[in-house]
């Protein structure tokens, strides 16, 4: 019975001092909230006198938390854009952009926590087919209002397409994409192959020929130096690359190229076809057996390093190959990207596009801002940076590039073979699911192709039918 | 509380006694408060954050939808991959333990003389020690990378093939526990010599005076004395491998064929990439209930030496 | 303990038990032969447990090129770089000295210098708590301390994964969110550190803190006269231990901080390899810079922990 007594009390006792110390810490985080609060009035004020008169543009400092991706290069090219941007919009020489570089694996994490916690950033990059999902969740805002028809119009229909939800635009692009294969020039003439320097290219069952003879195992240990293909950038697997060569086994519009069921979440009868999974046959034949003509262990760089004669991937790959050979003695060409014998030729499109945080305190100012990231002036640095496709009519037609060999072949393919990765909600499920598929695909010793596909098209569709309707 | 005459002064001294224990429990709780603070702020509270979103549908982005009882748990019992991590999770603790330990404690005798090449060689020991997960994982990575590799170059140049490691799925997950058995083993031993030398010569040397061979003092002075040092190393090195993850979230993100799929990762994968963070906060809740069971287990053993 | 002697016998066999006595047949025996022998395991285990140390330091001042390029044959060079190929290059890019490292304001320096002051802080604060917090389940007088002790230690065993998005939400409430606090306050109390420490404190004789209250010492001067000096070994390895269990966090970073002016370098060293490329010449530099210091503070600080430790048992 003694015993008892200081147990409840100092259990009270305990309380109470958590109690104390939450609300102390309550309250700072509070200040400034409120601080931050008369700081969007303020904004507010400085835009509406801004729009009024110009000169009065000495206002209170406003910052922007900026999740971004990738590495700090990335940043560098940001902080570029934003000189620029205060440059030609004077009323926000006053803002100031706090970026969070955040790697790619760790981007989608970063940012769901960050939400979950009351997301404190104003606005975010995020992969294409992932604003679906974010719209869906609602972690991001419609910005119709803040782009006119004819503004729109200047991008290209899959960037539309991808950055909107359910006819909403949500959010625009910085550029566009589309994956051909490149190859080192040398090797092929070396190996007596002549890809067709065309989008109308080889099939895989084709290119798999060119692919064996110019990989070379000179030493005869069993592991070439130089392979004969990648598939993919970087070291990363994923949809956006790897996801094509089973869509490529259908015919056009057929189950097996739509890749899912027209409600987002139907994935049984598409993703497992039997066209389906002779792609997926042919993606693992790559890696394994005497067929093999890329490591199982991806190797960094491979293409740009000279280990291996080809490469799908899309046309950064200039920029990355002039940085790294200043001198020009890297011969390349590009041909267009393999596909299944009896089915379609297709290239994944999509790439960078920006979110603006419900809970940003500055929505007026986070959509200014990705109005120019992605408006002419900003795309247009982006491109003299990382020298990829843009999404916009207006820069397109002004890089006289993209009317010659290779590059023309790009802006061909986005048109004409393009396709957005799978439309839905659940594409951030899809794509983790599918990607441990993959991995599987590509590293397993023993494995029944079929029957992995097949339970991966239903452990995608039971992750999936919490959307149930969401395009109703 | 029975006597009945002398009521007035009992009372009065039971209740200075009281008053004294009271006092002095209040000193002796404020030596603890800060650490129980922390405790409550910092781990039960997320905890039981935790067990109430395994109760409901719940998603970072989406935030809490519906209430769904125990379906979580029920599901669980259903989910292959769920019982698959469960097994990869007790075999790399089945593998490493036993072999890390055995190795400390060889480790600790052998290195516990006190000369320069002994304390070199501890150094060396502590290196890995020292050096955080990520960047062990890093370098790691690129020694056992099956092209290009330190690891293969060796294998190459002693006359065999490579090997691939953390792509083959019988391979991921003991390379894995080789890996962390080679970062984790000086913990271990810097904890067993601290052991070793709290168990006095006096003991040995009257060992040696009886004639007991080295294999005896080892068997029967060593091992008995060191059975509380030895059970400590057990119960925490048990409790810190079931939550391995760094590794596997760097190296092989649970593949192939989920065979690195341990349970801490199976649970950030359904809550940060799946997007079921309802489901797998079921999964840690049931995850800590396992640990508790095995370290209770384990903390009754410990508790018989005192 | 008939099944428990199964597996100490395997890892006797593979693991003499001729050393545990070394000292004595040493001196019987010729002085040869279990020197070399022993040395022999010395340079074994030097080789095992500092070759990745060593190819990834040596490899972090090599031109990035040939980084990789020499692993095949395996030789000399594999490791050492050629007189002409030393280069600092990488050094200067991660430690934003040269243009490149500048204009992308990379500053590993400053983020190596964050994890000193994170895990340092903890370790000083995880001593002042733990210890108090350990002494009072040690020695003093509390009903039921048992179950406090089961609250304390329970948190051992908590899976960090799912706790972290609620944990980053009492953070950032208590207005720690993007500070060094929200890396430094949740960590300060270790259950394991706790439980560690009571186990040390149990080996000191109670008489002595007995003889103590007798004098009329309070809680805190038995705890600083005759607890902490007896147990200073204890709390030296315990601190080294908080120390790289601190240093290994990387998760929790990540999520709780995003002003890369207080980041730590497991995180920046992430981002070193991106999904298009990998930066090798800054991965080797920036895992050489986030291990080698720290290895070489531990070995000067060796003889503290390992000489230390040998006190722990006056008693026994």
């Amino acid at each position: 019975m003694k015993n008892k007594y200081p147990y409840t009390f100092f259990t009270i006792l305990l309380v109470i001092l958590a109690m104390v110390i939450t609300a102390c810490g309550g309250s700072s985080t509070e200040e400034p909230a409120a601080e931050s609060g008369s700081e969007s009035e303020a904004a507010k004020q400085t835009d509406e006198s801004a729009a009024g008169e110009t000169a009065s543009s000495e206002a209170e400092a406003i910052t922007l938390k900026f999740v971004i991706c990738c590495a700090p290069e990335d940043a560098v090219t940001y902080n570029e854009i934003f000189d620029a941007w205060k440059a030609a919009e004077p009323q926000y020489a006053n803002v100031n952009i706090e970026l969070d570089v955040t790697p790619f694996a760790e981007l989608f994490p970063k940012i769901e926590t960050s939400v979950a916690a009351g997301a404190d950033f104003d606005l975010f990059q995020a992969d294409g087919p992932d604003i679906k999902h974010y719209s869906y969740n609602k972690v991001i805002i419609s910005l119709d209002e803040y782009f006119t028809e004819e503004e729109k119009a200047e991008f290209l229909p899959q960037t539309i397409e991808e950055g909107s939800y359910l006819g909403t635009f949500m959010s625009p692009a910085i550029m566009q994409s589309c994956s051909l294969m490149f190859y080192n020039s040398d090797m092929t003439d070396a190996a007596g192959v002549q890809p067709p320097q065309e989008l109308d290219g080889w099939t895989i069952q084709e290119a798999w020929d060119a692919w064996q003879a110019t990989q070379t195992d000179e030493n005869g240990d069993g592991t070439p130096e130089v392979w004969g293909i990648r598939w993919g950038q970087g070291t990363w697997t994923g949809d956006y690359e790897q996801g094509i060569i089973r869509r490529s086994a259908g015919e056009k519009d057929s189950p097996t190229y739509n890749g899912m069921g027209p409600d987002g979440i139907t994935f049984v009868g598409y993703l497992d076809t039997p066209e389906a999974i002779a792609g997926y046959q042919a993606y693992r034949d790559m890696h394994f057996g005497e067929k093999a003509v890329t490591p199982i262990e991806s190797i960094p760089d491979i293409f740009f390093t000279k280990q291996s004669a080809f490469v799908v991937h899309p046309d950064n790959a200039i920029g990355t190959i002039n940085r790294l050979y200043p001198d020009g003695d890297f011969n390349y060409g590009v041909t267009g990207i393999p596909y299944m014998e009896g089915g379609t030729e297709l290239c994944h499109t999509g790439s960078w596009h920006y979110g603006v945080s419900p809970n940003s305190e500055h929505k007026d100012v986070a959509a200014a801002l990705v109005k120019f990231i992605t408006g002419h002036d900003g795309a247009r640095i982006w491109y003299d940076n990382v020298r990829q496709l843009p999404a916009r009519f207006d820069l397109l037609n002004e890089l006289p590039e993209y009317n010659e060999y290779p590059q023309q072949l790009f802006a061909q393919g986005l048109q004409e073979i393009g396709q957005p990765r799978i439309q839905t909600p659940c594409y951030t499920e899809y794509q983790q699911l599918h990607a441990v598929l993959l991995q599987d695909l590509q590293s397993a010793e023993e494995l029944d192709v079929a029957a992995r596909v097949h339970q991966a098209a239903s452990d995608i569709e039971s992750a999936c039918a919490k959307y149930k309707g969401w395009n109703e | 509380m029975q006597g009945t005459a002398p009521i007035q002064t009992q009372s009065l001294s039971l209740r200075r006694i009281f008053n004294w224990r009271r006092r002095n429990y209040l000193i002796a709780f404020l030596f603890v408060l800060p650490a129980l603070i922390n405790f409550t702020l910092f781990r039960y509270y997320p905890i039981v954050s935790a067990a109430r979103s395994s109760l409901y549908n719940y998603s970072l982005l989406g935030g809490y939808q519906d209430f769904v009882g125990f379906d979580h748990y029920i599901r669980m019992a259903s989910d292959p991959s769920f019982w698959n991590s469960l097994k990869v999770t007790f075999v790399y603790v089945l593998i490493k333990i036993p072999i890390q330990v055995a190795l400390a404690l060889g480790l600790a005798i052998f290195l516990s003389k006190q000369s320069i090449g002994s304390s070199i060689v501890r150094s060396a020991i502590m290196a890995p020690m020292v050096t955080s997960i990520i960047v062990v994982s890093i370098i790691w990575a690129l020694m056992l990378h099956s092209e290009q590799g330190l690891f293969q170059s060796i294998l190459v140049s002693l006359g065999f093939q490579k090997v691939r490691f953390i792509s083959s799925e019988t391979r991921a997950l003991p390379t894995l526990s080789v890996m962390m058995i080679w970062k984790d083993v000086g913990f271990s031993m810097i904890i067993l010599m601290a052991g070793l030398k709290g168990i006095p010569r006096v003991y040995y040397e009257a060992a040696t005076v009886d004639g007991a061979t080295p294999w005896q003092r080892f068997w029967n002075v060593t091992m008995p004395l060191l059975r509380p040092v030895l059970m400590f190393v057990l119960v925490t090195q048990v409790a810190f491998s079931f939550q391995m993850f760094d590794p596997v979230f760097q190296m092989t993100k649970g593949g192939p064929l989920e065979s690195t799929n341990i349970i801490v990762y199976y649970i950030y994968q359904q809550g940060f990439l799946f997007q079921d963070m309802g489901y797998a906060s079921a999964l840690s809740m049931v995850t800590l209930i396992i640990l508790l069971i095995i370290s209770y287990g384990q903390m009754r053993l410990l508790n018989t030496d005192y | 303990m008939e099944t428990m002697q199964n597996p100490p016998d395997a890892q006797a066999k593979s693991v003499p038990p001729v050393n545990l006595t070394t000292a004595f047949v040493k001196k019987a025996l010729s002085f040869g032969f279990l020197d070399i022998l022993r040395w022999i395991g010395y340079l074994l285990l030097v080789t095992i447990f500092l070759t990745p140390f060593v190819w990834t330091v040596l490899a972090s001042f090599r031109q990035e090129s040939e980084i990789l390029a020499n692993l095949f044959p395996l030789s000399l060079h594999t490791f050492l770089p050629r007189a002409g190929e030393w280069t600092l290059e990488h050094y200067q890019t991660v430690m934003g000295l040269n243009e490149v490292g500048a204009r992308e304001s990379l500053r590993f320096d400053r983020n190596l210098l964050n994890s000193f002051i994170v895990s340092a802080s903890v370790v000083v604060a995880s001593l002042i708590f733990n210890t108090l917090a350990a002494f009072f389940f040690s020695r003093l007088p509390f009903p039921k301390k048992n179950i406090l002790l089961l609250y304390v230690i329970a948190t051992l065993f908590v899976p960090v994964q799912v706790t972290l998005v609620p944990l980053f939400i009492v953070v950032k409430q208590l207005g720690f969110g993007n500070t060094y606090w929200a890396m430094i306050l949740p960590w300060f109390a270790s259950p394991f550190v706790i439980f560690a420490l009571i186990q040390f404190f149990r080996e000191i004789p109670h008489e002595l803190d007995e003889a103590a209250i007798i004098d009329g010492a309070s809680y805190v001067q038995i705890l600083r006269h005759v607890i902490m000096p007896l147990s200073i070994p204890g709390l030296i390895t315990m601190s080294l231990l908080e120390f790289q269990f601190i240093w290994n966090l990387f998760l929790w970073p990540l999520i709780a901080v995003s002003d890369k002016n207080i980041q730590v370098i497991q995180v920046t060293l992430a981002l070193t390899q991106t999904q298009r490329t990998t930066y090798w010449g800054r991965r080797f530099a920036g895992a050489s810079l986030a291990s080698v210091p720290v290895i070489i503070l531990f070995m000067l600080l060796q003889k503290y922990y390992t000489e230390g430790v040998a006190q722990t048992g006056v008693k026994g």
